[in-house]
């Protein structure tokens, strides 16, 4: 698992967390749309030291063929780990975290998803993380919502997530890696910024009701960053420079 | 005239508000009215839409398709036709109506790989489109090169009244047949024609949505001409 | 992955096109695609690189970790490449566990680089017969146009050429990392590997997926830095005269010696 580092300072007296960052202060984003030539839609991201690839198919033919809907399209979506992306190298095979992970992402992008026009059809998303930091499950679908949109699926509103959680007692924005193993709380939030509706929230650690109204709304106003991050890689990517 | 407002919009975003009908790719949020896709906006005085700028084709009555074979059964062949959906040709709009699947072979006609020209002559969401080859222009394709552009960019390769494809024929002698639904066939006697036409095809396709492309591409086309 | 249906019509254009020595994206019979190698794109891992051959383009990673030696190899380290076509890389790739095809392109490209003794295993021993040092490549193929043979090669060469493996210590059965403390991978040659295709007789290098669809046979052929050849790979469903044969090591040789000089430039930056 790696050292235990004992003795890195979470947050210190001047409100500096450990990688220099503010209380309220995202990690870099970067986020790229249409990186590859045979998806549909694609799109890269960079959240932190988070490095994720995100590829989009469809709406195309269901196999088997059973699993299709005859009244509308269906979605699946599938998170994925390298093994070179943690610091032990991973096995290949889906591990049991994946598959959640795998599950709740898709949940989170089907309410922003129109696929009642696609009937026995699917929209097929592979999330690729190549090299994984905290937050990994939302810039995950950051990039997914960007590499839908990219591919032209029919969409209600993008979503964009965030993580908020507890650290050194204090509610703080985005956690990465050395606080989401240190901190007492992580709370991932998934949000359609333009319908106002949360469509993934997690929480693993403990919140007093005060502490945990103030996490989600930590997390929606980073969601809210993120949104513009993903606005800006469409416009660039299909407007030029107009925006 | 009516005046059109045009925005660039992403999924999510408001388009406006008010009495007006939602068509193409926006859909109703309370009195908003949102945009589905990436694309131009359009508000006319009385609707709105917007123009997707990505996506695949979605087939519509009567438009004019290029088509390539994927595989038969013994009563229709099952045609790609870069669709979520598989178009299907029934075998009698080739053998006519005597045709009778026990003597008549689907492979005399078409097989997997061919390219032809058709219509969209059904389509509704319950069912595969149904195409068609009868009529004079439509048929299997005999030669030429197939490139794929994206649907949403097939207006403006065809360009206002045809202005740029006729540009890029003219320019380098080669015939090219667009699909509604972003196939394109081009063939050329001269293979400096060929790859030219091709050339200026991408370029119309990246470049769509940069301003004086047909400027640029009578710049690129005049370029090595004689 | 499923074959994909080629149209007729650019099937017969690559066709003739070769009767004339020439190819469908204007290549000349001998020449690979555009390669851009780009390392340590995964910081976390000890060594990376991204590959992009034409239109193909591969991650790879390297880790380095402590591990137990194989049973009767205990005076050596651990080598292991294996290789995934990413389901976002094609519409016909699925996810799950990988078919004959790729357990094949991941065997292949693994016994290129072992057989070649670029990495000498015998100097990451910790302890004999109880500890080493295990390298373990994997390569995941992110967009598919041909040929991911050589571009899988080439990144797993160019992530063991620009990778860090940290010191360990073995004390009494226990290895304990030391952090910040880095060595260069014991290197003794650069392995090239370079894939023909065979076109009803003609020999094309580095196919791309139009011309891979059309192709009766293929040859992988891998050369080391003294110009011999340490690794040969037959597919495909026909067969190559033993003139061919010969002219593919040659041609092998050749292209070889001109990306390995790539390959030592993106491994040292």
């Amino acid at each position: 698992m790696g050292v235990k580092k004992t003795d890195i300072v979470l947050l210190d007296d001047k409100g500096i967390r450990c990688d220099g960052r503010k209380i309220n202060e995202p990690r870099r984003i970067m986020i790229k749309a249409g990186v590859l030539k045979n998806a549909n839609g694609s799109a890269y991201i960079e959240f932190g030291e988070n490095k994720i690839l995100a590829g989009v198919f469809g709406p195309r033919d269901v196999h088997p063929k059973h699993l299709a809907n005859t009244d509308r399209g269906i979605l699946r979506c599938r998170y994925h780990m390298q093994p070179f992306s943690v610091g032990e190298r991973k096995n290949p095979a889906p591990s049991r975290r994946e598959i959640e992970i795998s599950k709740v992402i898709k949940e989170a992008l089907e309410p922003a998803v129109m696929l009642e026009n696609f009937p026995r059809t699917v929209v097929d998303v592979f999330i690729e993380i190549l090299q994984a930091d905290g937050g990994s499950r939302c810039a995950a679908l950051d990039a997914a919502a960007v590499a839908l949109a990219d591919a032209g699926i029919p969409m209600r509103d993008m979503v964009s997530a965030c993580a908020a959680g507890k650290v050194a007692d204090t509610i703080v924005l985005d956690i990465n890696n050395e606080e989401d193993q240190e901190g007492q709380a992580d709370m991932p939030v998934a949000y359609m910024p333009n319908l106002g509706k949360v469509t993934l929230i997690q929480l693993d650690g403990v919140l007093t009701p005060d502490e945990y109204e103030k996490c989600v709304n930590t997390a929606l106003e980073g969601c809210k960053l993120v949104y513009e991050v993903q606005k800006k890689a469409l416009q660039e990517k299909f407007f030029g420079e107009e925006s | 005239m009516d005046d059109i407002k045009r925005k660039y919009v992403i999924p999510g975003d408001v388009i406006t508000t008010g009495p007006y009908r939602a068509e193409e790719n926006v859909h109703l949020y309370g009195d908003k009215i949102i945009a589905t896709t990436v694309g131009i906006s359009e508000i006319f005085d009385s609707g709105v839409r917007v123009i997707p700028l990505t996506g695949m084709y979605v087939p519509r009555i009567d438009d004019f398709i290029i088509g390539i074979v994927k595989s038969h059964t013994s009563l229709s062949w099952e045609l790609n036709i870069n669709s979520c959906y598989a178009g299907i040709l029934p075998a009698q709009d080739v053998f006519g109506r005597d045709f009778n699947p026990k003597v008549d072979d689907l492979t005399s006609r078409l097989k997997t790989g061919d390219l032809i020209a058709a219509r969209v002559a059904n389509s509704d969401r319950s069912r595969d489109p149904l195409i068609t080859i009868a009529d004079r222009d439509l048929g299997k394709i005999e030669e030429g090169e197939l490139l794929k552009i994206s649907p949403s960019k097939v207006p403006r390769l065809i360009g206002k009244r045809g202005s740029m494809i006729q540009t890029i024929e003219s320019a380098t002698k080669a015939i090219i047949t667009i699909g509604q639904n972003g196939f394109v066939v081009v063939s050329a006697e001269e293979p400096e024609g060929l790859l030219k036409a091709i050339e200026a095809i991408k370029m119309v396709e990246e470049q769509a949505h940069v301003p004086n492309l047909t400027e640029r591409i009578q710049q690129m086309l005049g370029s090595n001409s004689e | 992955m499923a074959a994909p249906i080629i149209d007729d019509l650019k099937k017969k254009k690559i066709l003739a096109l070769l009767k004339e020595g020439q190819r469908i994206d204007g290549r000349a019979l001998d020449e690979p695609r555009q390669l851009t190698i780009d390392t340590g794109v995964i910081p976390k891992a000890e060594g990376s690189a991204r590959v992009r051959l034409g239109d193909t383009e591969v991650v790879c990673g390297v880790k380095v970790q402590p591990d137990k030696p194989f049973p009767d190899l205990g005076d050596r380290g651990i080598f292991i490449c294996t290789a995934e076509i990413l389901p976002l890389a094609d519409p016909s790739a699925e996810p799950g566990p990988p078919g004959e095809e790729v357990i094949e392109l991941a065997r292949v490209v693994d016994r290129g680089i072992r057989e070649s003794g670029m990495v000498d295993l015998k100097q990451l021993v910790l302890e004999k017969d109880k500890s080493v040092i295990g390298i373990f490549i994997d390569n995941s193929v992110t967009d598919y146009d041909g040929n991911l043979f050589d571009a899988c090669s080439y990144a797993s060469v160019a992530s063991v050429l620009s990778c860090k493996i940290p010191k360990y210590q073995y004390n009494e059965g226990t290895v304990t990392k030391v952090d910040g403390e880095f060595t260069e991978p014991p290197i003794s040659t650069i392995p090239v590997s370079v894939t023909m295709g065979k076109i009803g007789n003609t020999i094309v290098v580095d196919p791309n997926a139009d011309e891979w669809n059309c192709m009766d046979g293929r040859i992988t052929i891998t050369t080391n830095a003294a110009g011999n050849i340490c690794a040969v790979q037959k597919g495909g469903s026909d067969g190559f005269t033993p003139e061919q044969l010969i002219q593919c090591s040659k041609i092998s040789i050749a292209t070889g010696a001109k990306i390995r000089d790539m390959l030592k430039k993106a491994g040292r930056s």
